[in-house]
């Protein structure tokens, strides 16, 4: 029976039928190779070979770079009744067992720890959960991925679900620098964890106050059973992390992957697996079951927050201070459900300023006595954060661009291609608005009787405004490294330069106005010194219409050899449908003695 | 061998830990966490990589973050509400009447699903009784919430 029924997946799949087949043309069995984790060219490193370099992971001495050796090896130790190496390689076994048909020996059931974690381990739904970035805080800004096992298909459970996850493991005695260089390019050891799922809930939406995207995926009670047993195999097993590619997403698409081989998940080759995208691969191959939302504790707090009228927002305020404004006449004064939010608001205010630091007692204390006003008022429904569309609804995380335009009295010609991401003019569903992260954006340009030259390359350009209102007081910023041009005398100049600041951010509906100081250091032929610096502020408004965003902005930079720049500018998108958008600029650029205005209109394609 | 003490800490914390006294192991009501030595680059780094500082867990261990980990104990609500955090979150949902980890919290006491609002009901009823002070431990909430159920004729069945 249970043959057959491999042979009809085998068969429903379109993969050839391997249960006729020979140990020697096992090896190259798609789930033999995915079960020593193989690059068949998925990513630049290590191709042919398995990704893993831990001993402990393979049976054969070579059993990393030759999978056939792996598997002849893999058959002698799993085959004896009883073999202590089928404990340690559960998938593996599974896998010999019914591609070579051995007898039915009790397989398993000798395996007493493995049976007893697989019994414990939830294993009825599994989930893809997406915890998107956080708005302030540029490390999380990509997002990042990990696998929730639920037990039972009773939804009201998820807090008792695990959490799988693939994380580089960090020892604390090292200096940052060396931090940041090892986290970007690897030679961080990766392991996979497995954690209650409450604790993640609590790591992500409570204290870095990241909403979180959970996927439920359509895998059957066959491929769980994989994913499980090879989980087994991978406990303690080291892998090495890149951030770019072989990250977080990236193993655990490898681990779906294992689940159902035949997909199309590994076809591609990727270069950069940005979590955003992981969710579009599995949307694309038809795992993706149904999609949950869950904010976090800032925007519940805003939810709340958005049914107070500015009195009641005074109030929440100050009870969330001295809980004994609860038997104050103005909060008395209130209609019972409007003091059941206005405790809420408290208690919200409250948690979210003291979520980080050791215990207060005198916060716990405050924390309880605002619950129990909470508790003597009658609950208020319906005020959980509205769901905005989710992350892989939103545009390509790639864009090429095509445009023109008149620079003074001359015409040019611009192509522009970036890698990643998103800047806070191009359309903002399933993206945060107010939030840009930008790497690797070049514009190329050919103006009129000129050569073809570089006119910007940004490396690096990531702008956050966190909006300020009377419960939360967030700081926004901006990096940006890279090239670009500045009028200085008669010639536009190419200048490297770094540039940087904080800054405030309002909303006020769908305007959001914003105000930075900068500094700025730059190199460029026309100044005699290596460096010149700069300072001096930008400041702006957003705003997200319904049909369009659009962006006003005045820069002006006062440099250390008396050189000044301004730089007005109105920048008009259009998005046409999800992966197009129509974009117009006008910027005026130079200095006191010399000015120059720039029209610009292209078409954006946004992809992949 | 390794498999060996990963299952026995299987075993042994199902999920998660016994209480202690509050603040006292970082547990309990109050401790939002987060504490710890990690500084600014580390935690900007840790979120990079999504990585842990120095710990891995696997198997089905706690990873309680500062609460204790040697409870034996098994799948029941007490070990969820030693869970650093997440007392709060109960609480919170007991305050108002309802939420995800209220309904958690009555899934792992095992009440079955037709019973779950009533038991709601009767948490937010006796939200005082069951959290009489900022210092009550996971332990004592658990016996005031079997207090409360054994109280209530249709809970005491399935306390």
């Amino acid at each position: 029976m249970r043959s057959i029924n491999l042979a009809l997946i085998l068969v429903l799949a379109g993969a050839p039928l391997w249960a006729q087949a020979t140990p020697g043309e096992l090896a190259t069995h798609p789930r033999w190779k995915a079960l020593l984790h193989i690059n068949e060219g998925t990513t630049w490193r290590y191709q042919g070979r398995s990704y893993i370099d831990d001993p402990e992971f393979f049976l054969h001495e070579s059993g990393a770079t030759d999978a056939h050796a792996e598997l002849e090896a893999s058959i002698e130790q799993l085959r004896p009744e009883g073999s202590e190496a089928r404990c340690d390689f559960p998938a593996r076994y599974r896998f010999l067992d019914r591609q070579l048909d051995w007898p039915d020996d009790g397989g398993l059931s000798h395996c007493s720890d493995y049976q007893e974690w697989r019994r414990d381990m939830p294993g009825e739904r599994v989930a893809l959960i997406f915890p998107a970035s956080y708005l302030n805080s540029p490390s999380s800004m990509f997002g990042h991925t990990l696998l929730r096992i639920d037990r039972g298909n009773d939804e009201d459970g998820v807090w008792l679900s695990r959490a799988i996850n693939f994380g580089a493991t960090v020892q604390g005695q090292e200096n940052s620098i060396l931090y940041v260089y090892r986290g970007l390019f690897g030679g961080y050891p990766g392991y996979f964890s497995n954690v209650p799922y409450m604790n993640k809930i609590r790591d992500y939406a409570h204290l870095e106050n990241r909403d979180m995207w959970e996927y439920q995926l359509n895998l059957t009670q066959g491929e769980r059973d994989w994913l499980l047993a090879h989980l087994w195999e991978l406990e303690d097993i080291e892998f090495d992390y890149l951030f770019l590619d072989e990250n977080c997403s990236f193993r655990l698409l490898e681990l779906i992957h294992l689940a159902r081989p035949e997909s199309t998940l590994m076809d591609d080759f990727r270069f950069a697996e940005v979590p955003a995208n992981t969710v579009r691969s599995l949307d694309r191959a038809g795992f993706i079951e149904s999609v949950e939302y869950r904010p976090s504790k800032a925007n519940e707090l805003d939810a709340l927050v958005d049914r107070l009228s500015a009195g009641e927002q005074d109030l929440a305020l100050a009870l969330a201070r001295d809980a004994s404004v609860a038997e104050k006449e103005a909060f008395q004064a209130l209609a019972p459900r409007s003091q059941n939010l206005v405790a809420r608001a408290a208690y919200a205010y409250l948690r979210l300023q003291n979520r980080e630091g050791a215990r207060s007692q005198e916060v716990a204390q405050r924390g309880l006595a605002l619950l129990r006003v909470v508790n003597r008022t009658p609950t208020v429904s319906g005020v959980d954060p509205e769901r905005p569309v989710s992350p892989e609804k939103g545009h390509g995380t790639k864009m090429l661009a095509a445009g023109g335009g008149m620079l003074g009295d001359r015409g040019f010609g611009e192509l522009q291609a970036r890698f990643s991401y998103h800047d806070w003019l191009d359309n903002p569903e399933g993206y945060l608005n107010g939030a840009a992260i930008e790497a690797f954006d070049a514009r190329i340009r050919r103006t009129e009787g000129d050569d073809l030259t570089l006119e910007q390359l940004d490396v690096v350009n990531i702008k956050s405004l966190a909006p300020r209102n009377r419960f939360r007081k967030p700081v926004s910023w901006f990096v940006n490294g890279g090239l670009d041009r500045r009028l200085i005398g008669s010639k536009r100049h190419l200048t490297r330069h770094i540039q940087g600041g904080p800054g405030l951010a309002w909303e006020m509906g769908s305007v959001i106005p914003y105000a930075y100081a900068m500094a700025r250091a730059e190199n460029n032929s026309a100044h005699d010194v290596l460096v010149s610096t700069a300072a001096g502020a930008r400041a702006g408004v957003l705003w997200y219409a319904d049909g369009f965003q659009l962006g006003l902005e005045a820069e002006g930079l006062y440099y250390h050899n008396d050189d000044r720049r301004y730089r007005p500018s109105a920048t008009l998108n259009v998005p046409v449908g999800r992966n197009h958008a129509l974009r117009a600029r006008v910027e005026r650029d130079g200095g006191p003695d010399r000015a120059e205005t720039e029209f610009h209109l292209s078409w954006r394609y946004y992809f992949d | 061998m390794r498999k060996t003490l990963l299952a026995a800490a299987l075993v042994a914390t199902s999920f998660g830990a016994q209480a202690s006294a509050p603040g006292g192991s970082g547990c309990g009501w109050g401790n939002m966490l987060f504490e710890g030595n990690n500084g600014m680059p580390m935690h900007l780094l840790a979120t990079l990589v999504n990585g842990t500082s120095g710990n891995r867990t696997f198997g089905i261990t706690s990873g309680t973050n500062g609460c204790d980990t040697s409870g034996a104990l098994s799948y029941h609500g007490e070990n969820m509400l030693a869970q650093a955090g997440v007392m709060e979150e109960v609480a919170q949902d007991m305050a108002v009447g309802d939420g995800e980890a209220l309904t958690a919290l009555s899934v792992s006491m095992g009440i079955p699903a037709e019973e779950r609002e009533h038991f709601k009901k009767t948490m937010h009823e006796n939200f005082s009784t069951i959290f009489p002070s900022e210092d009550v431990t996971a332990e004592e909430v658990m016996s005031n919430i079997q207090n409360v159920m054994n109280q209530d004729k249709q809970l005491a069945s399935l306390s």
